[in-house]
């Protein structure tokens, strides 16, 4: 026991360097020949490591409670706790996120917005019929034409009138039946068709088909005779952007040819029943045919742009047979086909336009009101 | 944050070179100027003013364990390291009280600090330990090994204070009691 005692103490002043050089000497001496004293010089060194690191977290601890009265945790705590507002606390614990959010959100925004304006067509759409009375404040030449006609065809016109509306249209049977945009007849009290040579026809509404903007008339006169068979077909299939294309309308009274290309296989905002096509029209054009090099009907003119020169539109040539379609078959005579070879193949343009101007008229709406 | 943490922040520099040299007013400052950032985190994920404390001087003495260690380098801000320790500390202890953990509200940006805490887990533990065979020695031995080890008294002022004849049974005591807490140590 007492030897145990000197062993410890000799231990605890070798580890804590206290011995002089000599007994430092001679105690390695016995600690390398004496395990045991070896293994009590570590277990001791252990102990005394854990003992100083316990000392000095008990005095860390007590300064920092020292420390930590000095402070009025009170005071802080009730600035610092959470804020009984759910919006107020959200904003504090979320600053930087909602912060971050918030600019996702305005750059979303921004490349969205300026995504919307690269394909949105900004303009837009403008029903090509011709609203005579703007042209009449507008064009003093074509309102003595309009004029002219009135005075002239008074018999077949009412004197108390005068067209409120032009379009175009186009035969789609031998028999009398036309083809024009349904934005051009809407609406209409009499509806009257003339050919190219000026002579009007009258013409009921046939069949109206709002969506596609499709309308069909029957001329309904005595004096009408049955037209030669047609020289165009309706195309089957659809047209291929930059196919050359041209129609033919009534902007004035005499019938104008437009020439141009599809430039687009979709009409408006995406409009999947149209094609958009470089041609030059103007109030007046509305339910012209639009026909290819090989004068096939690919379609009818039914609007434009209004932001855009030469974005004209035009309404597919699949719903025009579907229009068709919609006809009880035995009263169309020599009615347009479809899918076959035209008369106007081959033809040079002006030859073509030849052959088509006795089936294209010019459609006139009167309105009473 | 609007509320102002400390009108005398100490550099970074300050606090690591007063830990190396046990400055007391260097904790002070220190102890100061980030409790409120702790204190915050604390009060707005599920706990008191007192968790606060707990957890806020556990991260100091993390700190200090590191700084005296030699391998605190300041490549990350002080306050950053703060808080993420703070943070880690928190978390477990909501985790051993079941409690929510989900959605910490968080207010810095946080460090990855497992590395030191388990090595400061490892201390913990090894105080405890200490406490705990401290507690279980009894009187007047736990006072005489605090005495001698901690408070670093001498065994002639032992002698005097606990009253013994002279310094060899002042001795011999304390070597009876220090065999009892050796064993209560290294037994446990």
């Amino acid at each position: 026991m007492r030897q145990d005692l000197e062993l410890e103490a000799i231990i605890e002043d070798y580890l804590n360097g206290k011995l002089t050089a000599d007994e430092r000497v001679a105690f390695e001496q016995l600690r390398s020949n004496d395990p045991i004293v070896d293994h009590k010089v570590v277990a001791h060194k252990v102990f005394l490591e854990s003992m100083a690191q316990y000392a000095n977290i008990l005095m860390l601890k007590e300064q920092m409670d020292e420390a930590h009265s000095q402070i009025d945790v009170a005071v802080l705590a009730d600035q610092l706790k959470p804020h009984p507002s759910r919006i107020v606390k959200l904003w504090r614990n979320n600053k930087s996120a909602i912060a971050i959010a918030a600019s996702f959100v305005l750059l979303a925004m921004v490349s969205l917005y300026s995504i919307q304006n690269n394909n949105k067509q900004a303009g837009t759409f403008e029903a090509m019929s011709q609203d005579l009375a703007q042209v009449k404040r507008s064009q003093g030449g074509l309102i003595r034409e309009i004029k002219s006609i009135r005075t002239d065809k008074t018999n077949n016109v009412p004197s108390t009138n005068r067209p409120r509306f032009g379009g175009t249209g186009f035969a789609i049977s031998g028999n009398g039946y036309i083809v024009t945009n349904y934005h051009v007849v809407r609406g209409a009290d009499s509806v009257y068709v003339q050919n190219g040579k000026g002579v009007s026809y009258k013409v009921k509404s046939f069949y109206n088909d709002p969506v596609n903007d499709i309308a069909i008339l029957k001329i309904n006169d005595k004096s009408f005779d049955n037209l030669p068979s047609l020289p165009y077909n309706i195309k089957r299939g659809t047209s291929g952007i930059g196919e050359t294309v041209f129609t033919l309308g009534f902007p004035k009274d005499d019938i104008v040819l437009g020439d141009g290309y599809v430039s687009s296989k979709n009409g408006i905002n995406g409009d999947t029943l149209a094609y958009q096509v470089a041609i030059p029209v103007n109030p007046g054009n509305s339910g012209g045919p639009l026909l290819d090099n090989n004068g096939n009907v690919v379609g009818i003119i039914n609007g434009k742009e209004n932001k855009t020169d030469g974005a004209t539109f035009a309404v597919k040539s699949k719903y025009i047979m579907e229009a068709l379609n919609a006809i009880p078959q035995d009263s169309l005579s020599k009615r347009v086909s479809y899918g076959k070879r035209s008369a106007l193949q081959g033809l040079k343009r002006n030859k073509q336009v030849e052959k088509l101007q006795d089936y294209v008229f010019m459609i006139k709406v009167y309105n009473n009101n | 944050m609007s509320v102002k943490i400390s009108s005398s922040l100490p550099t970074d520099r300050e606090v690591v070179l007063g830990i190396l040299n046990n400055s007391v007013e260097a904790l002070n400052k220190l102890y100061a100027a980030y409790f409120p950032m702790v204190l915050q985190f604390i009060l707005n994920n599920n706990g008191d003013e007192d968790d606060a404390k707990d957890v806020y001087q556990e991260t100091i003495i993390v700190l200090y364990n590191k700084v005296k260690t030699g391998s605190f380098e300041l490549s990350s801000k002080l306050k950053t390291y703060i808080y993420s320790v703070s943070r880690r500390i928190w978390l477990k202890k909501l985790a051993q009280q079941s409690r929510k953990t989900s959605n910490i509200a968080d207010f810095e940006d946080v460090l990855a600090v497992e590395e030191d805490m388990e090595q400061h887990e490892q201390k913990d533990m090894q105080f405890d330990k200490m406490k705990a065979a401290l507690d279980g020695l009894g009187e007047p031995c736990k006072t005489i090994i605090e005495d001698f080890y901690i408070n670093n008294h001498s065994m002639q002022e032992i002698c005097e204070k606990f009253g013994y004849t002279n310094t060899d049974n002042a001795k011999t005591q304390k070597y009876k009691c220090l065999q009892r807490l050796k064993k209560l140590f290294f037994q446990s």
